[in-house]
């Protein structure tokens, strides 16, 4: 009568997962952040999983990013709440994450070292930046790497690069739309600054059927995010790259030129996706 | 035997059928009670299967679609024949499944076996009679309506005027008319597109004997249930919203997951609604829509295990309920094999299993129970040894007697009320 219980799943970091899953059901001792951090982590490794599927569950997806959006914000608004500063716990676990080979993360490392640079030029060195962001744990990384998958996700209409979490109080842009972001031109909204987890959808998204205007409803849903374009989302768009150079020029004469750092950080991705498939085909 | 991934009785209940993952529908027929097998009454038996969808490809996307039927709807019987609509994720086929118990004999051109006579053994004239023969019973494809859906389709309904049918996949509803395949009549997306994807519907259907009234139910956050009243063809105006108030002490990481509901079913008065999220059943009158009238709790056992069943994909479940004929009991699915009913007067409930160890033919169910606390009475079951792979999520209850079906993975189990 005995049932087989839980099922495990066999790749390691799957049974660290399941490992911890069940201390996280169990233990009412861990702490709040690193439960948090275990959620979140499960949730990206999911909607990785997913968009390497054939064809993803689009509710199971939008579930998970929901859920990872509430997370975010929540941190969103601790930090902004203190002072950033690196938790080391955290900090193991998002090195952990940042590890895993995804083009999605690759690919949003740019606006991420973007915003590494601009904060903490004295930190660390332009010329190689990515194995500089690998290295850096901080929420900006989080964010960013959220970020990057939840835009292949979403039809975003308000663009955002990360600086939501450095409260600078100021909703002017200092850096253009995000690179590699798949939005048509007519729905671009430059509004900048405003985090992708804009506050005003989460706090209101018991109400939003009550509050549309009855046209409003009848728009047709662009979801070519949602769609598992998987060949093609890490790679950036053309036009963006010049956006992407351009302002950054503009506004740091002293960085190197971004566009060679696209480029470099294109055949990264491109060797990175070339890994997966080789992964994906021989398994 | 596959998976099953459906069950629905027709109008009278002498129907019974079900979908598996191959693409299979399976019908059953209820035995007419005889006099030379009396205790034969309320069995089914086979009535006829076949083959209504294939796997297909999708050369487009490079996707292969599953044959999996999502859902069977059977149309109002009309005539001598019965027609049901099933669907798989992309493509809805209406069935028409008709009996022939005679056989014409006596042709002019052709033999008994088919093969043509020469024409100079012809020499009479004689008028086809017809024979009986053993009962067979065909199905055949009658329409097919496809191509009108991006995301896979978890919902069809019929309209009570039996002409129309919706049909609705994560974000778009499509209503067509039974007649007309190469184009869905109106299509309506529900779904704002300035928001972050953040909803899906997850079950749409039209209400009972209203033709305007259409009600379907996504992904809020706090799981609510949304009524769409059509005045108009072209109009679509949003009448109710179902929510309840989250509550905020129980608030955790998976409270969207959790709150979400997998399906929605009308009473047969018209007058409750019930919906079905992960843990709970919730029976809500039409006229409140600020919170159900009743909950049940499914498996409140599992609340504290929701990491555990998030890492395993167990919480993106999709149970189904059902009302029984009255409208005095629902009925939901678990795991382990264990389904609920629930008595809405009464407040009792019980936990039975549905799997061939604990029940034979004929004999009655014993009620199971699921330790919550530490110490384990003798058959009670702890929550850590619950096999979370044998889902019911399908069951199906007789629109006026107490049978219900019930789909344990690949096995349909049908349970009656004893009757003395």
């Amino acid at each position: 009568m005995l049932g087989r219980g839980l099922k495990r799943k066999l790749s390691d970091y799957e049974e660290n997962m399941a490992g911890l899953s069940s201390a996280f059901d169990s233990s009412r001792s861990l702490p709040y952040p690193l439960k948090r951090q275990l959620v979140l982590n499960m949730c990206l490794t999911k909607l990785q999983t997913y968009k390497m599927l054939v064809e993803p569950n689009l509710h199971r997806s939008v579930l998970i990013a929901n859920t990872v959006r509430q997370i975010q914000e929540e941190m969103r608004q601790e930090s902004s709440q203190q002072p950033v500063n690196i938790c080391p716990g955290i900090a193991a676990a998002s090195h952990g994450y940042a590890g895993m080979e995804s083009p999605g993360i690759a690919l949003q490392l740019p606006s991420g070292v973007g915003q590494q640079e601009s904060h903490c030029c004295d930190l660390r060195s332009v010329e190689d930046p990515i194995e500089n962001s690998l290295l850096i744990v901080s929420d900006d990384d989080m964010s960013s790497a959220i970020s990057s998958i939840l835009k292949d996700l979403d039809f975003v209409e308000d663009i955002s690069p990360p600086t939501c979490l450095v409260p600078t109080g100021d909703d002017q842009p200092k850096f253009p739309e995000n690179t590699g972001l798949k939005l048509e031109d007519d729905r671009q909204d430059l509004k900048g600054a405003e985090c992708v987890f804009g506050s005003f959808e989460i706090s209101n998204s018991t109400s939003y059927l009550k509050d549309l205007a009855i046209d409003d409803i009848f728009e047709d849903i662009d979801t070519s995010m949602y769609d598992s374009d998987f060949c093609c989302p890490p790679l950036m768009p053309p036009r963006s790259p010049s956006l992407a150079t351009e302002e950054p020029l503009k506004t740091f004469p002293s960085c190197n030129s971004s566009s060679a750092n696209n480029i470099q950080i294109c055949r990264t991705d491109l060797s990175e996706l070339d890994h997966i498939m080789e992964i994906l085909v021989g398994s | 035997a596959d998976i099953i991934s459906t069950v629905e009785f027709n109008y009278t209940g002498d129907l019974l059928a079900t979908g598996d993952k191959g693409g299979r529908v399976v019908i059953f027929q209820r035995e007419q009670e005889t006099k030379s097998r009396p205790l034969s009454r309320g069995e089914y038996n086979v009535y006829s299967t076949f083959q209504s969808h294939e796997p297909e490809f999708d050369y487009l996307k490079s996707l292969e679609i599953e044959e999996k039927i999502n859902k069977i709807r059977w149309l109002p019987q009309q005539n001598a024949a019965h027609f049901l609509l099933s669907t798989n994720d992309k493509t809805i086929k209406l069935w028409k499944i008709s009996e022939r118990d005679k056989r014409a004999e006596g042709y002019n051109l052709k033999d008994e076996d088919g093969r043509l006579r020469e024409p100079f053994r012809v020499t009479e004239l004689r008028v086809p009679t017809l024979k009986p023969m053993d009962l067979m019973v065909e199905a055949s494809p009658r329409r097919t309506f496809a191509n009108a859906h991006t995301y896979h389709i978890n919902s069809i309904s019929v309209n009570s005027d039996y002409a129309t049918y919706l049909s609705a996949d994560d974000l778009r509803i499509n209503l067509w008319h039974l007649e007309v395949t190469n184009r869905s009549f109106k299509h309506t997306t529900v779904l704002k597109k300035r928001l972050f994807l953040r909803s899906v519907l997850t079950a749409t259907f039209f209400k009972k004997k209203l033709v305007t009234d259409l009600q379907f139910s996504n992904t809020e956050s706090i799981g609510s249930c949304k009524s769409w009243q059509w005045f108009h063809v072209e109009l679509c105006v949003l009448s109710a919203v179902f929510e309840e108030p989250e509550d905020p002490s129980s608030r955790s990481f998976f409270s969207e997951i959790i709150s979400s509901i997998s399906d929605v079913k009308f009473s047969h008065n018209g007058r409750y609604m019930m919906t079905r999220d992960y843990l709970s059943v919730k029976v809500w009158d039409l006229n409140m829509e600020n919170r159900p009238v009743e909950t049940y709790q499914v498996h409140e056992y599992l609340r504290s295990k929701l990491c555990s069943l998030y890492e395993n994909d167990c919480i993106f479940d999709k149970f189904e309920c059902c009302w029984n004929g009255s409208d005095s009991t629902i009925m939901t699915g678990s795991y382990n094999n264990f389904f609920r009913t629930f008595e809405r007067e009464t407040h009792r409930d019980i936990t039975l299993e549905a799997s061939r160890e604990s029940s034979k033919p004929r004999a009655i169910l014993k009620p199971r129970k699921v330790c919550t606390t530490g110490k384990r009475k003798k058959d009670e079951i702890t929550v850590d040894s619950l096999d979370f792979n044998k889902k019911i999520l399908h069951t199906a209850w007789h629109p006026t007697e107490n049978i219900i079906a019930v789909a344990a993975t690949n096995n349909l189990y049908l349970f009656q009320e004893k009757v003395n």
